[in-house]
Protein backbone atom coordinates (compact mmCIF):
# COMPACT_ATOMS: atom_id res chain seq x y z
CA UNK A 1 0.00 0.00 0.00
CA UNK A 2 1.52 3.48 -0.95
CA UNK A 3 1.97 5.96 1.81
CA UNK A 4 -0.63 8.04 1.68
CA UNK A 5 0.77 10.65 4.35
CA UNK A 6 4.36 10.84 2.41
CA UNK A 7 2.43 11.73 -0.70
CA UNK A 8 0.10 14.46 0.68
CA UNK A 9 3.13 16.27 2.10
CA UNK A 10 4.80 15.98 -0.97
CA UNK A 11 2.20 17.73 -2.57
CA UNK A 12 2.25 20.26 0.04
CA UNK A 13 5.92 21.06 -0.18
CA UNK A 14 5.53 21.54 -3.97
CA UNK A 15 2.58 23.83 -3.32
CA UNK A 16 5.15 26.21 -1.06
CA UNK A 17 8.20 25.74 -3.89
CA UNK A 18 5.78 26.99 -6.26
CA UNK A 19 6.11 30.43 -4.69
CA UNK A 20 9.77 30.77 -4.32
CA UNK A 21 10.26 29.88 -8.49
CA UNK A 22 10.90 32.48 -10.46
CA UNK A 23 7.76 33.21 -12.19
CA UNK A 24 5.66 33.62 -8.85
CA UNK A 25 8.14 35.99 -7.39
CA UNK A 26 8.23 38.16 -10.96
CA UNK A 27 4.04 37.98 -10.67
CA UNK A 28 4.51 38.63 -6.68
CA UNK A 29 6.93 41.21 -6.42
CA UNK A 30 5.57 43.22 -9.26
CA UNK A 31 4.62 47.13 -8.02
CA UNK A 32 1.04 46.79 -8.21
CA UNK A 33 -0.37 50.20 -10.19
CA UNK A 34 -4.42 50.24 -10.87
CA UNK A 35 -3.96 49.19 -14.63
CA UNK A 36 -2.15 46.21 -13.56
CA UNK A 37 -4.54 45.31 -10.99
CA UNK A 38 -7.30 45.72 -13.05
CA UNK A 39 -6.07 43.59 -16.11
CA UNK A 40 -5.01 40.48 -13.11
CA UNK A 41 -8.79 40.84 -12.12
CA UNK A 42 -10.01 40.68 -14.95
CA UNK A 43 -7.09 37.81 -16.69
CA UNK A 44 -8.88 35.81 -12.89
CA UNK A 45 -12.24 35.59 -14.49
CA UNK A 46 -10.99 34.09 -17.21
CA UNK A 47 -8.79 31.66 -14.90
CA UNK A 48 -11.85 30.77 -13.10
CA UNK A 49 -13.39 30.32 -16.29
CA UNK A 50 -11.08 27.33 -17.41
CA UNK A 51 -11.06 25.61 -13.92
CA UNK A 52 -15.06 25.25 -14.18
CA UNK A 53 -14.08 23.46 -17.56
CA UNK A 54 -11.34 21.39 -15.86
CA UNK A 55 -13.57 20.57 -12.81
CA UNK A 56 -16.72 19.40 -15.39
CA UNK A 57 -13.92 17.17 -17.28
CA UNK A 58 -12.69 15.61 -14.00
CA UNK A 59 -16.05 15.12 -12.71
CA UNK A 60 -16.65 13.15 -15.99
CA UNK A 61 -14.35 10.90 -15.49
CA UNK A 62 -13.96 9.83 -12.09
CA UNK A 63 -15.81 7.35 -10.13
CA UNK A 64 -19.21 8.27 -8.50
CA UNK A 65 -17.97 9.04 -5.28
CA UNK A 66 -15.73 11.34 -6.52
CA UNK A 67 -18.49 13.25 -8.98
CA UNK A 68 -20.82 13.79 -6.05
CA UNK A 69 -17.42 15.80 -4.35
CA UNK A 70 -16.97 17.92 -7.30
CA UNK A 71 -20.43 18.29 -7.86
CA UNK A 72 -21.02 19.78 -4.14
CA UNK A 73 -17.43 21.94 -5.05
CA UNK A 74 -19.10 23.27 -8.06
CA UNK A 75 -22.14 24.43 -6.02
CA UNK A 76 -19.73 27.68 -4.03
CA UNK A 77 -18.56 28.08 -7.80
CA UNK A 78 -20.96 28.08 -10.55
CA UNK A 79 -24.54 29.02 -8.54
CA UNK A 80 -23.94 30.58 -5.20
CA UNK A 81 -20.77 30.21 -2.41
CA UNK A 82 -23.05 30.94 1.07
CA UNK A 83 -19.77 32.96 2.23
CA UNK A 84 -20.41 35.96 -0.21
CA UNK A 85 -24.07 34.88 -1.62
CA UNK A 86 -23.40 34.73 -5.40
CA UNK A 87 -21.45 32.09 -7.53
CA UNK A 88 -17.82 33.00 -7.65
CA UNK A 89 -17.86 34.57 -11.75
CA UNK A 90 -20.21 36.95 -10.54
CA UNK A 91 -17.82 37.62 -7.38
CA UNK A 92 -15.26 38.51 -9.43
CA UNK A 93 -17.34 40.74 -11.73
CA UNK A 94 -18.45 42.79 -8.60
CA UNK A 95 -15.45 43.04 -7.13
CA UNK A 96 -14.33 44.64 -10.30
CA UNK A 97 -16.39 47.39 -9.65
CA UNK A 98 -13.79 48.40 -6.64
CA UNK A 99 -11.37 48.85 -9.48
CA UNK A 100 -13.32 50.91 -11.51
CA UNK A 101 -14.53 47.57 -14.01
CA UNK A 102 -17.24 47.23 -16.01
CA UNK A 103 -19.02 43.86 -17.01
CA UNK A 104 -18.18 44.59 -20.64
CA UNK A 105 -14.48 44.58 -19.31
CA UNK A 106 -14.49 40.88 -18.23
CA UNK A 107 -16.67 39.93 -21.36
CA UNK A 108 -14.65 41.47 -23.99
CA UNK A 109 -11.32 40.38 -22.55
CA UNK A 110 -8.67 38.40 -24.48
CA UNK A 111 -6.24 36.03 -23.36
CA UNK A 112 -2.23 36.82 -23.59
CA UNK A 113 -0.93 33.84 -25.15
CA UNK A 114 1.00 32.32 -22.63
CA UNK A 115 -2.63 32.38 -20.88
CA UNK A 116 -3.96 30.33 -23.88
CA UNK A 117 -1.50 27.98 -23.84
CA UNK A 118 -1.53 27.14 -20.49
CA UNK A 119 -5.52 27.33 -20.53
CA UNK A 120 -5.36 24.74 -23.11
CA UNK A 121 -2.37 22.94 -21.31
CA UNK A 122 -4.60 21.77 -18.42
CA UNK A 123 -7.83 21.42 -20.18
CA UNK A 124 -5.76 18.35 -22.19
CA UNK A 125 -4.98 16.90 -19.09
CA UNK A 126 -8.23 17.22 -17.72
CA UNK A 127 -9.97 15.25 -20.85
CA UNK A 128 -6.92 13.13 -21.84
CA UNK A 129 -5.24 11.94 -18.99
CA UNK A 130 -6.46 8.95 -16.55
CA UNK A 131 -8.55 10.39 -13.79
CA UNK A 132 -6.41 10.76 -11.07
CA UNK A 133 -4.21 12.51 -12.94
CA UNK A 134 -7.37 15.15 -14.28
CA UNK A 135 -8.14 15.43 -10.25
CA UNK A 136 -4.87 16.07 -9.10
CA UNK A 137 -4.29 18.71 -11.77
CA UNK A 138 -7.31 21.01 -10.86
CA UNK A 139 -7.10 19.99 -7.16
CA UNK A 140 -3.18 20.93 -6.99
CA UNK A 141 -4.30 24.72 -7.66
CA UNK A 142 -6.52 24.89 -4.98
CA UNK A 143 -4.16 23.28 -2.61
CA UNK A 144 -1.82 25.90 -3.36
CA UNK A 145 -4.15 28.68 -2.45
CA UNK A 146 -4.77 26.86 0.72
CA UNK A 147 -3.69 28.93 3.46
CA UNK A 148 -3.22 26.01 6.03
CA UNK A 149 -0.52 24.47 3.45
CA UNK A 150 1.17 27.57 2.41
CA UNK A 151 2.93 29.21 4.79
CA UNK A 152 2.59 33.08 3.98
CA UNK A 153 -1.14 32.28 2.51
CA UNK A 154 -1.91 31.53 -0.76
CA UNK A 155 -1.99 33.43 -4.51
CA UNK A 156 -5.56 35.00 -3.36
CA UNK A 157 -4.44 36.45 -0.17
CA UNK A 158 -0.88 37.57 -1.78
CA UNK A 159 -2.48 38.97 -4.03
CA UNK A 160 -5.11 40.41 -2.27
CA UNK A 161 -2.29 42.16 0.09
CA UNK A 162 -0.51 43.91 -3.00
CA UNK A 163 -4.05 45.26 -3.52
CA UNK A 164 -3.86 46.60 0.10
CA UNK A 165 -0.33 47.63 0.94
CA UNK A 166 0.51 48.90 -2.73
CA UNK A 167 -2.92 50.85 -4.04
CA UNK A 168 -4.90 51.37 -0.48
CA UNK A 169 -7.57 49.10 -1.33
CA UNK A 170 -8.41 46.80 1.75
CA UNK A 171 -8.42 42.84 1.03
CA UNK A 172 -12.30 42.90 2.38
CA UNK A 173 -13.01 45.42 -0.36
CA UNK A 174 -11.50 42.57 -2.90
CA UNK A 175 -14.05 40.80 -2.35
CA UNK A 176 -13.17 37.50 -4.57
CA UNK A 177 -9.91 37.26 -3.31
CA UNK A 178 -10.27 37.64 0.57
CA UNK A 179 -13.43 35.04 -0.08
CA UNK A 180 -11.10 32.59 -2.29
CA UNK A 181 -8.41 33.35 0.46
CA UNK A 182 -10.33 31.34 2.53
CA UNK A 183 -12.78 29.37 0.46
CA UNK A 184 -10.05 27.13 -1.10
CA UNK A 185 -9.05 25.78 2.42
CA UNK A 186 -12.13 24.18 2.75
CA UNK A 187 -12.59 23.33 -1.35
CA UNK A 188 -9.21 21.63 -1.26
CA UNK A 189 -9.30 19.91 2.43
CA UNK A 190 -12.74 18.52 1.07
CA UNK A 191 -10.99 16.72 -1.94
CA UNK A 192 -8.38 15.27 0.25
CA UNK A 193 -10.03 11.91 1.37
CA UNK A 194 -9.89 11.15 -2.52
CA UNK A 195 -6.26 10.32 -2.08
CA UNK A 196 -7.00 8.18 1.19
CA UNK A 197 -9.49 5.99 -0.55
CA UNK A 198 -8.39 5.96 -4.66
CA UNK A 199 -4.29 5.85 -4.59
CA UNK A 200 -4.49 2.06 -4.14
CA UNK A 201 -1.08 1.11 -6.11
CA UNK A 202 2.02 2.55 -6.70
CA UNK A 203 1.17 3.24 -10.08
CA UNK A 204 -1.77 5.54 -9.10
CA UNK A 205 1.03 6.75 -6.94
CA UNK A 206 3.46 7.95 -9.40
CA UNK A 207 0.29 9.13 -11.73
CA UNK A 208 -0.52 11.93 -8.75
CA UNK A 209 2.91 12.82 -8.53
CA UNK A 210 3.56 13.30 -12.36
CA UNK A 211 -0.10 14.88 -12.85
CA UNK A 212 0.60 17.51 -9.71
CA UNK A 213 4.11 18.35 -11.35
CA UNK A 214 2.98 18.51 -14.55
CA UNK A 215 0.39 20.85 -13.44
CA UNK A 216 2.55 23.16 -11.36
CA UNK A 217 4.91 23.72 -13.80
CA UNK A 218 2.10 24.87 -16.11
CA UNK A 219 0.63 27.09 -13.28
CA UNK A 220 4.42 28.82 -13.13
CA UNK A 221 3.57 28.77 -16.97
CA UNK A 222 0.98 31.00 -16.84
CA UNK A 223 2.04 33.00 -13.55
CA UNK A 224 5.30 34.12 -15.26
CA UNK A 225 2.94 34.58 -18.39
CA UNK A 226 1.18 37.45 -16.59
CA UNK A 227 3.82 38.54 -15.09
CA UNK A 228 5.46 39.47 -18.29
CA UNK A 229 2.72 41.54 -19.66
CA UNK A 230 1.94 43.04 -16.75
CA UNK A 231 5.21 44.54 -16.65
CA UNK A 232 4.57 46.15 -20.14
CA UNK A 233 1.34 47.78 -18.87
CA UNK A 234 2.00 51.43 -17.80
CA UNK A 235 0.49 53.81 -15.66
CA UNK B 1 -38.50 42.98 -33.91
CA UNK B 2 -39.04 40.94 -37.35
CA UNK B 3 -35.30 39.52 -36.98
CA UNK B 4 -36.30 38.26 -32.53
CA UNK B 5 -39.34 37.14 -34.16
CA UNK B 6 -37.39 34.71 -36.61
CA UNK B 7 -35.43 33.33 -34.23
CA UNK B 8 -38.00 32.86 -31.88
CA UNK B 9 -39.99 30.23 -34.58
CA UNK B 10 -36.66 29.36 -35.78
CA UNK B 11 -36.00 27.89 -32.10
CA UNK B 12 -40.08 26.97 -31.44
CA UNK B 13 -39.74 25.05 -34.52
CA UNK B 14 -36.51 23.33 -34.15
CA UNK B 15 -38.43 22.52 -30.82
CA UNK B 16 -41.30 20.57 -32.44
CA UNK B 17 -38.71 18.62 -34.30
CA UNK B 18 -36.42 17.47 -31.62
CA UNK B 19 -40.18 16.43 -29.52
CA UNK B 20 -41.30 14.72 -32.88
CA UNK B 21 -38.22 12.71 -32.73
CA UNK B 22 -38.80 11.58 -29.33
CA UNK B 23 -41.73 10.40 -30.28
CA UNK B 24 -40.78 8.98 -33.55
CA UNK B 25 -38.60 6.68 -31.24
CA UNK B 26 -41.31 4.33 -29.72
CA UNK B 27 -42.34 3.41 -33.13
CA UNK B 28 -39.23 2.35 -34.32
CA UNK B 29 -38.52 -1.87 -34.18
CA UNK B 30 -36.09 -1.75 -31.14
CA UNK B 31 -38.13 0.40 -28.67
CA UNK B 32 -41.64 -1.69 -29.79
CA UNK B 33 -39.74 -5.10 -29.46
CA UNK B 34 -38.53 -4.39 -26.01
CA UNK B 35 -42.09 -2.79 -25.11
CA UNK B 36 -43.60 -5.91 -26.74
CA UNK B 37 -41.70 -8.10 -24.49
CA UNK B 38 -43.75 -9.32 -21.07
CA UNK B 39 -41.84 -9.22 -18.37
CA UNK B 40 -41.15 -12.48 -15.92
CA UNK B 41 -39.10 -11.65 -12.62
CA UNK B 42 -35.71 -12.89 -14.39
CA UNK B 43 -36.44 -10.33 -17.29
CA UNK B 44 -36.83 -7.60 -14.49
CA UNK B 45 -33.95 -8.16 -12.54
CA UNK B 46 -31.62 -7.87 -15.59
CA UNK B 47 -33.24 -5.22 -17.28
CA UNK B 48 -32.87 -3.46 -13.95
CA UNK B 49 -29.13 -4.41 -13.11
CA UNK B 50 -28.63 -2.65 -16.64
CA UNK B 51 -30.53 -0.01 -15.94
CA UNK B 52 -27.96 0.80 -12.77
CA UNK B 53 -25.01 1.05 -15.32
CA UNK B 54 -26.87 2.93 -17.86
CA UNK B 55 -27.23 5.68 -15.06
CA UNK B 56 -23.62 5.72 -14.21
CA UNK B 57 -22.93 6.42 -18.02
CA UNK B 58 -25.30 9.30 -18.15
CA UNK B 59 -23.48 10.82 -15.49
CA UNK B 60 -20.30 10.86 -17.10
CA UNK B 61 -21.81 12.21 -19.91
CA UNK B 62 -23.61 15.11 -18.62
CA UNK B 63 -20.20 15.85 -16.73
CA UNK B 64 -18.62 15.74 -20.32
CA UNK B 65 -21.04 18.17 -21.82
CA UNK B 66 -20.40 20.46 -18.58
CA UNK B 67 -17.04 20.71 -19.43
CA UNK B 68 -17.24 22.39 -23.34
CA UNK B 69 -20.32 24.38 -22.14
CA UNK B 70 -20.54 28.13 -21.50
CA UNK B 71 -21.41 29.16 -17.86
CA UNK B 72 -25.00 29.67 -18.28
CA UNK B 73 -25.38 25.78 -19.25
CA UNK B 74 -22.91 24.31 -16.61
CA UNK B 75 -25.21 26.11 -14.19
CA UNK B 76 -28.44 24.07 -15.99
CA UNK B 77 -26.41 20.94 -16.30
CA UNK B 78 -25.27 21.34 -12.22
CA UNK B 79 -28.98 21.75 -11.21
CA UNK B 80 -29.91 18.69 -13.21
CA UNK B 81 -26.97 16.51 -11.58
CA UNK B 82 -27.94 17.89 -8.37
CA UNK B 83 -30.77 15.47 -8.30
CA UNK B 84 -28.96 12.78 -9.62
CA UNK B 85 -26.03 12.32 -7.80
CA UNK B 86 -26.95 13.97 -4.49
CA UNK B 87 -30.98 13.21 -3.96
CA UNK B 88 -32.84 15.71 -2.44
CA UNK B 89 -31.90 15.35 1.17
CA UNK B 90 -34.46 18.14 2.23
CA UNK B 91 -37.56 16.09 0.49
CA UNK B 92 -35.96 12.54 1.66
CA UNK B 93 -34.77 11.53 -1.82
CA UNK B 94 -31.81 9.20 -2.51
CA UNK B 95 -29.59 9.55 -5.53
CA UNK B 96 -30.61 7.75 -8.38
CA UNK B 97 -28.27 4.99 -8.42
CA UNK B 98 -29.17 4.22 -4.89
CA UNK B 99 -32.68 4.39 -5.87
CA UNK B 100 -32.01 2.02 -8.59
CA UNK B 101 -30.69 -0.29 -6.61
CA UNK B 102 -32.97 0.22 -3.82
CA UNK B 103 -35.66 -0.43 -6.40
CA UNK B 104 -34.22 -4.05 -6.94
CA UNK B 105 -35.49 -5.10 -3.81
CA UNK B 106 -38.77 -5.87 -5.54
CA UNK B 107 -37.14 -8.06 -7.95
CA UNK B 108 -35.22 -10.28 -5.28
CA UNK B 109 -32.36 -8.33 -5.95
CA UNK B 110 -29.37 -7.35 -3.71
CA UNK B 111 -26.96 -4.47 -3.69
CA UNK B 112 -24.00 -7.37 -4.37
CA UNK B 113 -25.94 -8.34 -7.35
CA UNK B 114 -25.38 -4.54 -8.89
CA UNK B 115 -22.09 -4.77 -8.38
CA UNK B 116 -21.22 -8.54 -9.61
CA UNK B 117 -23.08 -8.19 -12.79
CA UNK B 118 -20.93 -6.37 -15.71
CA UNK B 119 -22.93 -4.44 -17.91
CA UNK B 120 -23.81 -6.26 -21.47
CA UNK B 121 -20.89 -5.96 -23.75
CA UNK B 122 -22.78 -3.79 -26.64
CA UNK B 123 -24.12 -1.93 -23.26
CA UNK B 124 -19.80 -1.09 -23.15
CA UNK B 125 -20.10 0.06 -27.11
CA UNK B 126 -23.31 1.96 -26.29
CA UNK B 127 -21.83 3.43 -23.80
CA UNK B 128 -18.68 4.36 -24.95
CA UNK B 129 -20.51 5.76 -28.40
CA UNK B 130 -22.56 8.02 -25.96
CA UNK B 131 -19.60 9.22 -24.50
CA UNK B 132 -17.91 10.32 -27.59
CA UNK B 133 -20.70 12.72 -28.63
CA UNK B 134 -20.82 14.18 -24.74
CA UNK B 135 -16.71 14.89 -25.05
CA UNK B 136 -15.73 15.34 -28.69
CA UNK B 137 -18.41 17.13 -30.23
CA UNK B 138 -19.09 20.67 -30.25
CA UNK B 139 -21.03 21.82 -27.24
CA UNK B 140 -24.30 22.00 -28.79
CA UNK B 141 -24.13 18.84 -30.53
CA UNK B 142 -23.12 17.65 -27.24
CA UNK B 143 -26.17 19.02 -25.02
CA UNK B 144 -28.79 17.66 -27.19
CA UNK B 145 -27.28 14.16 -27.30
CA UNK B 146 -27.67 14.08 -23.75
CA UNK B 147 -30.68 16.14 -23.47
CA UNK B 148 -32.81 14.40 -25.83
CA UNK B 149 -32.77 11.08 -23.38
CA UNK B 150 -34.41 12.97 -21.16
CA UNK B 151 -36.75 14.27 -23.80
CA UNK B 152 -37.83 11.05 -24.63
CA UNK B 153 -38.25 9.79 -21.26
CA UNK B 154 -40.75 13.11 -20.33
CA UNK B 155 -44.56 12.18 -20.05
CA UNK B 156 -45.22 16.28 -21.57
CA UNK B 157 -43.57 15.26 -24.48
CA UNK B 158 -44.21 11.46 -25.34
CA UNK B 159 -47.89 11.09 -26.72
CA UNK B 160 -48.44 7.65 -24.85
CA UNK B 161 -45.68 7.65 -21.83
CA UNK B 162 -42.09 7.96 -21.42
CA UNK B 163 -39.65 5.04 -21.60
CA UNK B 164 -40.06 4.72 -17.20
CA UNK B 165 -43.80 4.89 -17.63
CA UNK B 166 -44.29 2.21 -20.59
CA UNK B 167 -41.80 -0.20 -18.34
CA UNK B 168 -43.12 0.76 -15.14
CA UNK B 169 -46.63 -0.25 -16.75
CA UNK B 170 -44.95 -3.52 -18.17
CA UNK B 171 -44.00 -4.61 -14.84
CA UNK B 172 -47.59 -3.59 -13.14
CA UNK B 173 -49.11 -5.55 -15.76
CA UNK B 174 -46.98 -8.90 -15.91
CA UNK B 175 -45.15 -8.63 -12.03
CA UNK B 176 -48.35 -7.13 -10.34
CA UNK B 177 -45.63 -4.37 -8.60
CA UNK B 178 -47.95 -1.12 -8.69
CA UNK B 179 -46.08 1.54 -10.43
CA UNK B 180 -45.55 3.27 -7.13
CA UNK B 181 -43.78 0.90 -5.77
CA UNK B 182 -41.33 0.92 -8.62
CA UNK B 183 -39.53 3.57 -6.88
CA UNK B 184 -37.01 4.40 -9.52
CA UNK B 185 -39.25 3.98 -12.22
CA UNK B 186 -41.87 6.09 -10.91
CA UNK B 187 -39.23 8.92 -9.75
CA UNK B 188 -37.85 9.29 -13.44
CA UNK B 189 -41.82 9.68 -14.78
CA UNK B 190 -41.63 13.11 -12.96
CA UNK B 191 -38.02 13.72 -12.57
CA UNK B 192 -37.72 13.75 -16.59
CA UNK B 193 -40.86 16.08 -17.00
CA UNK B 194 -38.60 18.93 -16.12
CA UNK B 195 -35.41 17.68 -17.03
CA UNK B 196 -36.99 17.28 -20.42
CA UNK B 197 -36.96 20.89 -20.41
CA UNK B 198 -33.45 21.51 -20.51
CA UNK B 199 -32.76 21.79 -24.16
CA UNK B 200 -35.47 24.15 -24.84
CA UNK B 201 -33.91 26.66 -22.25
CA UNK B 202 -30.37 25.99 -23.69
CA UNK B 203 -31.81 26.64 -27.71
CA UNK B 204 -33.65 29.86 -26.24
CA UNK B 205 -30.34 31.28 -25.21
CA UNK B 206 -27.52 30.01 -27.41
CA UNK B 207 -29.06 28.64 -30.54
CA UNK B 208 -30.24 31.39 -32.69
CA UNK B 209 -28.73 30.90 -36.11
CA UNK B 210 -29.80 28.32 -38.61
CA UNK B 211 -26.51 26.55 -38.02
CA UNK B 212 -26.45 26.23 -34.26
CA UNK B 213 -30.11 25.09 -34.24
CA UNK B 214 -28.89 21.98 -36.99
CA UNK B 215 -26.44 21.04 -34.48
CA UNK B 216 -29.12 20.80 -31.76
CA UNK B 217 -30.68 18.18 -34.51
CA UNK B 218 -27.62 16.48 -35.37
CA UNK B 219 -26.45 15.38 -31.77
CA UNK B 220 -30.11 14.66 -30.79
CA UNK B 221 -30.77 12.23 -34.17
CA UNK B 222 -27.13 10.67 -33.26
CA UNK B 223 -27.63 9.77 -29.58
CA UNK B 224 -31.46 8.41 -30.71
CA UNK B 225 -29.32 6.00 -32.85
CA UNK B 226 -27.42 4.60 -30.51
CA UNK B 227 -30.65 4.30 -27.81
CA UNK B 228 -32.44 1.97 -30.32
CA UNK B 229 -28.98 0.02 -30.18
CA UNK B 230 -28.85 -0.05 -27.03
CA UNK B 231 -32.34 -1.03 -26.40
CA UNK B 232 -32.49 -3.36 -29.40
CA UNK B 233 -29.69 -5.23 -27.54
CA UNK B 234 -31.79 -5.07 -24.05
CA UNK B 235 -34.53 -6.43 -26.12
CA UNK B 236 -32.08 -9.73 -26.76
CA UNK B 237 -30.68 -9.89 -23.75
CA UNK B 238 -34.64 -10.49 -22.18
CA UNK B 239 -35.48 -12.50 -24.97
CA UNK B 240 -32.30 -14.52 -24.60
CA UNK B 241 -34.19 -15.49 -20.83
CA UNK B 242 -36.90 -17.10 -21.81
Amino acid sequence: MPDIAKLKSTLNEMCNRQYTTDEFQDLLTLPWTMERGRYYVVQNALYTRNRRDCWGYVQAAAPLDVKALVWQHESDELINDPRAGMDHYSLTVKQGEVIGLEREDFEKAELPPMAQAAFLAWHHIAVKGPWLASFTSSQMLERRNNPDIVKDGGMSYRIGKKFENELGISLKRMISLNVHSTADTEHSDMMDGVYDKHVRTQEDYDTVLRAAKQCMAIDRAYRGGLAYVMQRIEG
Amino acid sequence: MEAHAAKRNGVESVWQELVELVNAQFETPPFQRLLGLRFSQARAQALSIQMKHYVANRRDCWAFVAGAAPLSVKRLIWEHEGEELMGDKAAGKVDHITLAVQEGRIFGLSPEDYERVRPLDAAVACFYAWIHLAKDRPWREAVAASAVLEMRNSDDLVRGGSLSYRVGKNLERDLGIPLKRQINNAEHVTADVEHGQLLLEVAREHCHTEEEQQALLRGARESLVIDRAYREQLANMMKALD
